[in-house]
């Protein structure tokens, strides 16, 4: 936030200190009054602080209220935050630039980032035009220090001797447009992203692609696949033609290990659907047991907007659904990455490799909504969303949410801001 | 600027002959999908007047519609647009593609945006399976969030 800030500065106090100090005689502004006893501070933070870079400041004022700008209200006002700056000319509106930073929608927390160094932190109350009050309200110009970034992130050990490769993969083999890949690992245990541990990390794929830098976080992009779940296989679909892959193993950050764990480079050629005997085409559902399932993104979710895990709702109540990295489709639209809504009501999910039933207790959302209007009983219920595809079955991998209970009561949630 | 301000007139200007002299207008346009009464989009995120970090995610609800990705007709849907610091344009005609006019044509219910520091606006509109608004549109109101 505060990356040119200097710079800025510098300019800024050259520029603006005799322009203020010009205009300030001529449109001075009519100032609020304010109450001796108001008093303005910042919460847990103190001066001469050693602080992260990326930090919360919380406001506390007393004997004054916060009200957004705009509404003028007596002993009324909202938070305005300086950093690296002296106090502006008091009978003006407070600027607003990188240096003076306005909550003027009555906040009383903002979270801000700073370069490493000394910087002071002051926060100044103003009224509905932005204008100070009469006297100021005004908090104790306070230092903080964000100590040097390190030069580097830390990169995880590798066990020596450890290592990745394809499984029943050789340089140079032919492989259907559509391919099951499988990794495997030596000498190091796969762990999802997240979770730190020692001598473990999850697959990257890279396609198409020289070796990243290995000093930092593998990007993530159509070339640098992740398996941050911890997945040992993908089913790939390529465009025919020569394709490279290689495997490199990150840890829980995505960065490469030291030394880095990587496959070689290997080549592959990719043929059409006809010339390949083993390929499965996507379209042709084999009827019965165990159908074709549509592949799903490795980084799709789907989740509850509302309600979250644990909520008291309302017997009726709207659901509301969220979708991360794939779209929506009405069922029968066969279209990669997209699904529908199922909302599964007081059961266990159904089997991945059939139709989701469609009953009471699995509502089907067919039209591509991505809410419902749901009415339940009194008492605790789990809700629980699967996407599925054109033909109602679940991809894969399937793309669930996480299990959650709710209370329903009449009153519906108390004390809980309304949505 | 100019260009924007032009747009709106633009915009304007063809509410105003949408309005006024209707029958003649549909005439000319290709069919618009009806709007189911009721319909609405809306911002799950950001709400009107929030700050926001340069990098943040949109999330879009929509009341009595479905979603269906770009090119599929099917009544009662239509996909997402979210409008950057851009008024919409004319409701009979697509709607552009381009930094402003953010297409959201896989069926997407979400998007994370990138913007300057500084106020912007967003929109939500759904455009059918041309790209084309909705009669009435099904449209969001105008937010402001502060990006810090």
């Amino acid at each position: 936030m505060l990356r040119i800030a200097p710079a800025l500065l510098l300019l800024g106090l050259a520029v603006a200190i005799p322009l203020a100090g010009a205009s300030a005689q001529e449109r001075a502004r009519q100032r609020s009054p304010a109450p001796a006893a108001a008093r303005l501070s910042f919460v847990g933070l103190a001066d001469k602080a050693q602080v992260p870079a990326k930090l919360t400041v919380r406001f506390a004022i007393s004997g004054m209220e916060v009200v957004p700008a705009g509404q003028a209200a007596r002993n009324g006002g909202h938070h305005h935050l300086l950093i690296d700056t002296e106090l502006p000319p008091l009978d003006q509106p407070i600027p607003s630039d990188f240096n003076h930073i306005h909550f003027g929608g009555g906040q009383t927390e903002a979270e801000i980032a700073l370069t490493p160094g000394k910087h002071t932190l002051q926060l100044l109350f103003a009224d509905h035009n932005h204008v100070p009050h009469d006297p100021p309200i005004v908090s104790e110009r306070i230092t903080v220090e964000v100590p040097a970034a390190p030069a580097e992130k830390p990169r995880s050990a590798a066990a020596p001797g450890a290592r990745v490769f394809f499984i029943d993969l050789q340089d140079g083999a032919t492989i259907p447009s559509r391919a099951k890949i499988r990794f495997g690992t030596e000498g190091i245990t796969v762990t999802p992203a997240g979770t730190a541990s020692p001598n473990g990390g999850h697959h990257h794929l890279l396609v198409d692609t020289e070796l990243p830098a290995l000093d930092r976080e593998i990007p993530s992009d159509f070339n640098h696949l992740h398996f941050g779940r911890g997945q040992t296989e993908v089913e790939l679909s390529l465009p025919p033609g020569e394709h490279t892959l290689q495997l490199l193993l990150g840890d829980h950050e995505h960065v490469p290990h030291d030394p880095p764990v990587v496959s070689p480079r290997i080549r592959v050629r990719v043929v059409g659907e006809a010339q390949a005997s083993v390929a499965a085409p996507p379209q042709s559902h084999a009827h019965g047991a165990g159908r074709a399932r549509t592949a799903s993104p490795n980084d799709a979710a789907v989740y509850f907007v509302y309600p979250r895990d644990g909520d008291r709702i309302y017997p009726t109540s709207t659901i509301r659904f969220g979708l991360r990295n794939m779209g929506v489709a009405p069922a029968g639209i066969a279209k990669p990455n997209t699904g529908h809504h199922h909302l599964l009501v007081d059961t266990e999910p159904p089997a991945f490799g059939e139709p989701i039933p469609a009953d009471l207790n699995h509502i089907h959302l067919g039209g591509g909504q991505t809410e419902y209007k749901l009415t339940l009983p009194n008492g605790r219920h789990t809700l629980q969303l699967l996407l599925a595809d054109e033909n109602h079955v679940p991809h894969d991998p399937p793309v669930i949410s996480e299990r959650i209970t709710v209370t329903v009561a009449p009153g519906g949630p108390h004390a809980r801001r309304r949505r | 600027m100019i260009s924007r301000a032009r747009i709106a007139a633009a915009g304007l200007f063809a509410l105003a002959i949408w309005h006024v002299v209707l029958p003649e207008a549909a005439a000319q346009t290709p069919a618009r999908q009806p709007a189911p009464p009721g319909a609405q989009v809306y911002f799950h995120y950001p709400v009107d007047g929030l700050s926001v970090p340069e990098r943040f995610t949109v999330r879009i609800g929509l009341r009595g519609m479905g979603v269906a990705p770009a090119g599929i007709n099917h009544a009662r849907t239509g996909h997402h647009h979210l409008l950057i610091d851009t008024d919409p344009g004319p409701p009979d005609q697509p709607i552009p593609s381009d930094y402003n006019n953010i297409h959201l044509g896989n069926g997407q219910t979400e998007v994370v945006v990138t913007l300057p520091k500084g106020r912007h606006t967003l929109q939500l509109l759904l455009g059918d399976h041309n790209h084309t608004p909705h009669n009435p549109p099904v449209m969001s109101p105008k937010i402001t969030v502060n990006v810090r």
